[in-house]
């Protein structure tokens, strides 16, 4: 397989109070192409940290991160901006979708910051709708939308430019029982279809869906 | 979706906010394009009604004004008559202004009159009847407020009489002049009960004997170009009055009017600052309340750039749409504060204080859209600076 992310000691220490808290305290693991790795732990443990940091969102203390051989350490904040548009798709808990876009507006955006052309990101953003069952739902804002709804299109939003890999934060946080389910099966299909996950929850149906789980304690990771 | 409509549709999510602000907006606006029109409309409209009839120089008493004072040019025909040999000068002619009276009934009304060779004359526009003509004498010319005072329409006669004994109120000249026509004189405050009659007549009734003199004489040069060099001319030769050009009384005039115009500056300059703190507060909270979405695009991949455009579309968009309504609203009270300003005894009523002029239009507009659109500089470099992990930690506890 070949190795798509890679994290080599990651550590990350914050102020707090005059304090040092150690968030990652040395974490290192791999994601290939493909995987679909759910990292759980109890609140505080530095899954989401850990997963900023893969994503090229917050610098580490020490340590690094690589995506397709490229370090992210190595990049300008434009390099890095830039990757993080084209390379990773982001999901996040609260859907952080633009309220005064519609569904397909929002779909779009990442794909017009990109540059690609209005013709082609239209056709794209529809079928990436399609495939997220809301294709009927394209020209709706997202306040019009239910939570189910609103992270289906966030979703559809983060495959816009073809990414490496998805990194996905709670994405069935906000969401009750019935529909968390239902964005569970959409990352099934998605992984069947080849796209690389990853996603930080505490969902143990998730977890137990994923092709690997990754525990962490107290920032370090506890296999 | 293009910056601008994005930028739209933030600011439509908020309507009575930028409501409010786009209304703050259009009143700044309003105060400072009446404040540009102000700052040169002065000049602009002196130069203006002094160039109404196309005459370029005025000859006047020395030291003096036209109709600054109650001194009088003597041996006023023998000037004109040298002026109109001058090849260079297309035209020249003798003004006398006074006080007259009309009799009506056992009372006398107070007007003022113009005497004026009607070949050379600068002070009106004809609007009823027929003109005086050289020669023809024992013709007057109203304006309107004179023929309501006097009762009077064209084809009526009026005895007018001159060099009122205040002491025993009779007049020791008087005149019946035929009324010839209905005019605007150019000069006339709002009201202004005024007269015109040849130079002669007017003369005759104002003294005795009749005394050659003019308040003021009115000078055309054929070709504007040779104005400057014709004054200097005319000062030499006519060393005894005082000879000034348009552009000349229009220096004086702005000397004279400089408080107003430092105070149309700095007017203009503090609704530019209102302007400008208006917009940079909206976008400010604005940008504060979006700081999730700000990290959210920030974190998906959108650029620095992208955000900074973004907050200073929606900049660029009120100030458009602010200073759109404040052009509607300074026009109107430009007219409005023209009418009140234009009402105060002794100015013209053909003068105005505001004047629309597309020049300062578009300069009042541009600046307006650069401040406006400078002024989501700060809200911008703070919407660039957002920390994404930490703003995006804080929106999910």
């Amino acid at each position: 397989m070949t190795p798509t992310l890679i994290a080599r000691d990651l550590r990350k220490d914050y102020p707090m109070n005059g304090e040092t808290v150690h968030a990652l305290r040395g974490v290192s693991l791999r994601v290939d192409s493909g995987d679909y790795a759910a990292i759980v732990g109890p609140s505080g443990s530095g899954k989401s940290t850990l997963l900023q940091l893969l994503g090229g969102i917050d610098t580490p203390t020490a340590g690094a991160v690589e995506l397709s051989g490229t370090r992210l350490d190595a990049l300008s904040d434009r390099e890095l901006t830039r990757l993080r548009l084209t390379r990773l798709g982001f999901v996040f808990q609260r859907f952080h979708l633009l309220p005064v876009l519609t569904a397909r507006e929002n779909v779009e955006l990442p794909m017009a910051e990109a540059g690609v052309r209005g013709p082609e990101r239209r056709v794209r953003a529809r079928e990436l709708l399609d495939y997220v069952g809301l294709a009927q739902r394209e020209n709706h804002r997202a306040t019009q939308l239910s939570g189910g709804e609103m992270q289906r299109v966030a979703i559809a939003r983060a495959l816009a430019n073809r990414p490496a890999v998805v990194l996905a934060d709670e994405p069935t946080g906000e969401l009750d029982a019935a529909t968390g389910r239902e964005i569970l099966d959409l990352f099934l299909r998605l992984n069947r279809d080849g796209t690389t996950l990853v996603v930080v929850t505490h969902d143990d149906r998730l977890a137990a869906e994923a092709g690997r789980v990754i525990h962490m304690l107290d920032g370090a990771i506890r296999d | 979706m293009t910056g601008a409509a994005w930028a739209v549709k933030r600011l439509a999510r908020q309507p009575l906010r930028t409501g409010l602000s786009l209304a703050g907006i259009a009143v700044a606006a309003a105060m400072l394009l009446d404040m540009v029109m102000l700052s040169g409309g002065i000049d602009r409209s002196f130069s203006d009604l002094l160039l109404g009839r196309g005459y370029q120089m005025r000859l006047t008493p020395k030291g003096t004004l036209p109709f600054d004072t109650e001194a009088t040019i003597r041996g006023a025909s023998a000037i004109v008559a040298a002026l109109r040999r001058e090849p260079a000068l297309e035209a020249a002619g003798a003004v006398l202004g006074t006080s007259l009276y009309a009799r009506r009934g056992d009372s006398l009304i107070t007007l003022f009159a113009y005497g004026l060779q009607p070949e050379a004359q600068s002070l009106y526009q004809l609007q009823a009847g027929r003109d005086l003509a050289s020669g023809a004498g024992a013709g007057v010319l109203l304006s309107e407020p004179a023929a309501r005072l006097l009762g009077a329409g064209i084809g009526d006669t009026l005895t007018l009489v001159g060099r009122l004994d205040p002491q025993v109120v009779t007049a020791a000249a008087g005149r019946r002049l035929v009324v010839r026509g209905m005019v605007r004189w150019l000069y006339d405050y709002r009201g202004q009960p005024s007269v015109g009659m040849v130079l002669s007549d007017l003369q005759r009734l104002s003294s005795s004997p009749a005394e050659d003199r003019a308040s003021m004489i009115v000078v055309k040069a054929r070709q504007d170009s040779a104005v400057p060099g014709l004054v200097t001319a005319l000062r030499r030769r006519f060393p005894s009055v005082e000879v000034s050009s348009v552009a000349d009384l229009v220096a004086t005039f702005h000397e004279r009017l400089v408080y107003f115009r430092q105070l149309s500056y700095i007017l203009g300059s503090m609704s530019l600052i209102v302007t400008v703190l208006l917009i940079a507060t909206l976008l400010t909270i604005a940008v504060g309340e979006r700081l999730g979405e700000i990290a959210t695009l920030r974190a998906i991949g959108v650029s620095r750039r992208t955000v900074v455009g973004q907050v200073l579309a929606e900049g660029t968009a009120l100030t458009i749409v602010g200073g759109g309504l404040g052009i509607g609203l300074g026009l109107a009270t430009a007219r409005y504060l023209d009418a009140i300003l234009t009402s105060f005894p002794g100015l013209p009523a053909a003068f105005s204080f505001f004047v629309p002029r597309a020049g300062a239009l578009a300069f009042a507009a541009l600046v307006l859209l650069l401040t406006g659109s400078l002024a989501g500089l700060y809200p911008a470099w703070l919407a660039a600076r957002t920390p994404i992990a930490a703003t995006l930690r804080a929106e999910a506890t």
